[in-house]
């Protein structure tokens, strides 16, 4: 009885939260008119990006299997390696947890490397082989690092509190979401001021408007890197940022259409999407914790480094259930700051040309496979940003 | 070939009166230095020990032109008969031997002025067995397969240093090339150290036992490589410090190591070695911070009690312990991944540290440089630690073990650097021993002289 309360507050408690994490700025019950894709680009580049995009697609869906099978084997087997090391739990812990990850980066390793190839094929990005091999081992060694602090915190807190470990352990990892946020912009290689009196000022224009405090804008250089257009804000408070990759700021790419992706950025600060960002993810980590910890009982608990393959296995299958949830969430969160950068700039026209350019410079496929969408797409698809820019114009046509 | 030369016909047994000659080790290398040096130095002959060599040298370079082309006579001729022909491997043999007379009197090794054939007699000598049939494959890839240990001899001794000459690989670029060869030989590991050991014989008229043993070392894997190198044998040079043997040190070691290795090794952790050490790389910085700190009040405590305090020797003790488990796992020389408290009786590589004892004010006091010689040693035996893992990381993945000869050479660096370590971080007033000791058998006392007759 008392478990059925617990479990009902939390479960209203959740949704309650979820509820005020989702309000935004979009009109409720916003229209959007019905465009056909043939009508916004040649047979030719919807062709492209539909062959580029199957290639990316079924190579994300065989890395998933892989990536699944091989974390199921390593569950299995994984705690055979508890005699490679003379550790104790929470060292041991980190060993088993930072094999199984590599074992997932070695697996992926040949996906990884024909998604580059076809990229590479497509122009869509300028990095070598044995640059992303390179770049991917570093990663890999970041990744290590992050998951010994994630093993210190729960083998840690398992000694302590046993079973109940995901209840201090969920809130120390939002901590940490926080902590990486906050401190993410400096993370960031090759930042530069920019150093584009039109962009800036508008973007100081836009800055006043939304009652923001002064946001460096900076720009990332990523050439050499890849082709790819991009940008990103970042930060929290005193570290919040707009950093520009440095493929945006050239040709096809007009000012105006630069405009909008500096309000789209600005847009997420003013929205606070950052902090609903770790919002969100408190919501998902906590009962994410809960479930780990039930599921790993059976092999002693998290206070045995045993059960860590056992959880690594299940943190991955949590991860792909709630993919397509988060994708929700962040195309949300991605609409919403297209539709505050259409406020700013008062500017549907330019921001359909971006939208636009996305199709030609990335191969993105305006309007992908439902399947693909739900698993894939973080951000509204092409064909629906563009739709959203004219349902913006024609309301404003239509007068409040 | 080799029964019958070391063998007597099974037909004929030795008279009762006649002594056994013992037949060889079959494990034993065909190429081994004896060391019958006594320590003693003429302070004169080292005072001028490098203008003294130039003679030798400028012999070495007209001896390594000529050994050159002969290499490549005997390549022929070793892949066509299957055997280095006799008068050749002789040549090769004396080669070798001069090259290491010459180094072993150039680093203060031995003392006598060398000869210039490159005769047996020497007191860092060289004894090479006969020629043996050898694998043809090995013949045809012999410098490709040779390049992991031309490494490794070149991170002890030099490019084209001890025991060789390997200076010829450089005689086709010319000149310049000869010139660099002898330029890496120079910059060498134990160019420096005979620097330290050029001081310490000027001052004592006497080597250091254990310095001579590490250079004795050297030049044995030396003459091992080149002589692999140049075909006087098929078998492949041995890291393992077991041979030549040497001195065990005078007083008792407060730092002292333990190995209970098996060399088995995880090839999925030998894989991913280097990434799984980083978060050990991030304790041992925040630990050393505290070190750091902890040296620093450690050195006033000692200078001014005449020893160290018991709660900070634990701690720096726990920190040496520590690194030791580390190195030892990221440089392949134990499989199991360490704590991170430095316990001990925890790890199957690891030393032992005495409790506190009394030390010397003065040695205290002057601790940060009388240790800089032992840190250049350090460092020249963990080069040869990072050249040992490097290729011990290949045979750790095909193999899944780690070959004796890298385990017991990576663990003697280890020793050292954590006597070094030690030393520094005042836990103990004795010098490191530079020798590996613990890994060769002990050299046999020298003869008792004859007594001389009653009537004389």
């Amino acid at each position: 009885m008392l478990i059925g309360v617990a479990l009902a507050a939390a479960v209203a408690g959740w949704l309650v939260a979820a509820y005020f994490l989702w309000q935004g700025v979009i009109p409720d019950g916003l229209r959007l008119p019905d465009v056909k894709e043939t009508s916004l680009f040649p047979t030719s580049t919807l062709s492209e990006a539909e062959t580029y995009e199957r290639f990316v697609r079924w190579d994300f869906v065989v890395v998933q299997l892989v990536v699944l099978a091989v974390v199921a084997v390593y569950a299995r087997i994984g705690p055979k390696f508890v005699r490679e090391s003379a550790a104790g739990p929470i060292g041991t812990g980190m060993l088993l947890a930072m094999l199984g990850l590599g074992l997932v980066w070695l697996l992926q390793l040949p996906f990884g490397l024909a998604e580059l190839w076809w990229q590479r094929r497509h122009d869509v990005t300028d990095a070598s082989y044995g640059e992303w091999i390179v770049s991917g081992w570093f990663g890999l060694g970041g990744e290590f690092l992050f998951i010994c602090l994630a093993m210190l915190i729960v083998v840690g807190l398992a000694q302590v509190v046993g079973d109940w470990w995901w209840l201090p352990g969920s809130f120390a990892f939002v901590g940490l979401a926080l902590l990486f946020t906050f401190v993410f912009p400096y993370l960031i290689p090759g930042q530069k001021s920019l150093h584009r009196p039109a962009l800036a000022a508008a973007a100081s224009s836009y800055e006043q408007q939304l009652g923001l405090d002064d946001i460096p804008i900076k720009v990332q250089d990523v050439s050499g890197e890849t082709t790819l257009p991009n940008a990103e804000a970042v930060g929290l408070g005193p570290t919040r940022r707009v950093v520009l990759w440095s493929t945006i700021l050239r040709p096809p790419f007009t000012l105006d259409e630069q405009k909008v992706v500096v309000a789209h950025e600005l847009g997420h600060h003013a929205r606070k999407h950052l902090w609903k960002s770790v919002g969100w993810y408190a919501l998902f980590a906590i009962p994410g914790a809960f479930v780990i910890s039930r599921v790993t009982r059976r092999r002693g608990g998290m206070r045995n480094p045993e059960a860590v393959p056992l959880g690594l296995l299940t943190l991955i299958v949590l991860s792909i259930l709630a993919t397509p949830l988060l994708n929700v969430i962040t195309r949300h969160m991605e609409a919403e700051a297209d539709w505050v950068a259409l406020t700013l700039t008062q500017d549907p026209r330019d921001a359909e040309g971006l939208f636009k350019q996305f199709t030609y410079a990335a191969h993105a496929d305006p309007s992908p496979p439902t399947w693909s969408y739900v698993l894939m797409e973080t951000h509204p698809t092409g064909l629906q940003r563009i739709e959203m820019a004219r349902a913006w114009q024609a309301r404003e046509e239509a007068g409040p | 070939m080799q029964r019958m030369v070391f063998e007597p016909p099974p037909s004929e047994p030795p008279a009762p009166w006649e002594p056994v000659e013992q037949p060889p080790d079959p494990n034993r290398h065909p190429i081994r230095v004896v060391v019958t040096d006594d320590l003693e130095r003429s302070r004169l002959t080292v005072f001028f020990r490098l203008i003294l060599s130039i003679p030798l040298w400028i012999w070495l370079v007209i001896w390594s032109i000529g050994v050159f082309f002969v290499a490549i006579v005997n390549w022929f001729l070793t892949l066509i008969k299957g055997r280095s022909p006799l008068p050749l491997h002789d040549f090769f043999a004396s080669y070798i031997r001069f090259t290491t007379h010459l180094h072993a009197y150039f680093f203060f090794a031995a003392d006598p002025y060398p000869g210039f054939a490159g005769k047996p007699g020497y007191p860092v000598d060289v004894e090479v067995d006969p020629p043996v049939p050898q694998s043809r494959w090995k013949t045809l890839f012999r410098i490709f397969l040779a390049f992991p240990a031309i490494v490794i001899a070149a991170a002890l001794v030099g490019a084209p240093g001890g025991g060789g000459g390997g200076n010829t690989n450089y005689q086709d670029q010319g000149t310049s090339g000869t010139d660099y060869a002898y330029a890496a030989s120079f910059a060498s590991g134990f160019f420096l150290l005979s620097i330290l050991a050029w001081f310490a014989c000027l001052a004592r008229a006497r080597m250091p036992n254990g310095m001579r043993d590490l250079f004795a070392f050297g030049l044995r894997y030396g003459a091992q490589t080149w002589g692999y190198v140049f075909l006087l044998t098929d078998r492949y040079p041995d890291t393992d410090p077991a041979e030549p043997a040497a001195d065990v040190p005078a007083e008792p070691r407060p730092v002292r190591i333990n190995v209970e290795d098996d060399l088995r090794r995880s090839r999925l952790t030998v894989f991913f070695r280097f990434l799984l050490f980083l978060v050990h790389l991030v304790w041992l910085v925040l630990w050393g911070i505290a070190v750091f700190f902890a040296l620093i009040a450690n050195w006033f405590a000692t200078l001014a009690m005449g020893r160290s305090p018991r709660a900070l020797h634990r701690f720096i003790a726990a920190y040496v312990q520590y690194t030791v488990h580390v190195y030892a796992y990221v440089f392949l020389i134990a499989n199991p991944f360490p704590g991170f408290v430095g316990a001990p009786g925890t790890y199957p590589i690891e030393v032992e540290i005495d409790g506190p004892e009394r030390q010397h004010r003065g040695k205290t006091l002057a601790r940060l440089f009388l240790a800089i010689p032992a840190f250049l040693i350090s460092g020249t035996l963990n080069g040869v630690l990072f050249f040992v893992a490097f290729f011990g990381w290949f045979v750790g993945l095909f193999l899944g073990r780690m070959p004796l000869g890298f385990r017991n050479v990576g663990a003697w660096a280890l020793r050292y650097g954590a006597e070094t370590n030690a030393y520094f971080l005042l836990l103990t007033d004795v010098y490191p021993y530079s020798g590996p000791w613990e890994f060769a058998p002990p050299r046999p006392a020298p003869p008792e002289p004859e007594p001389e007759p009653a009537f004389a």
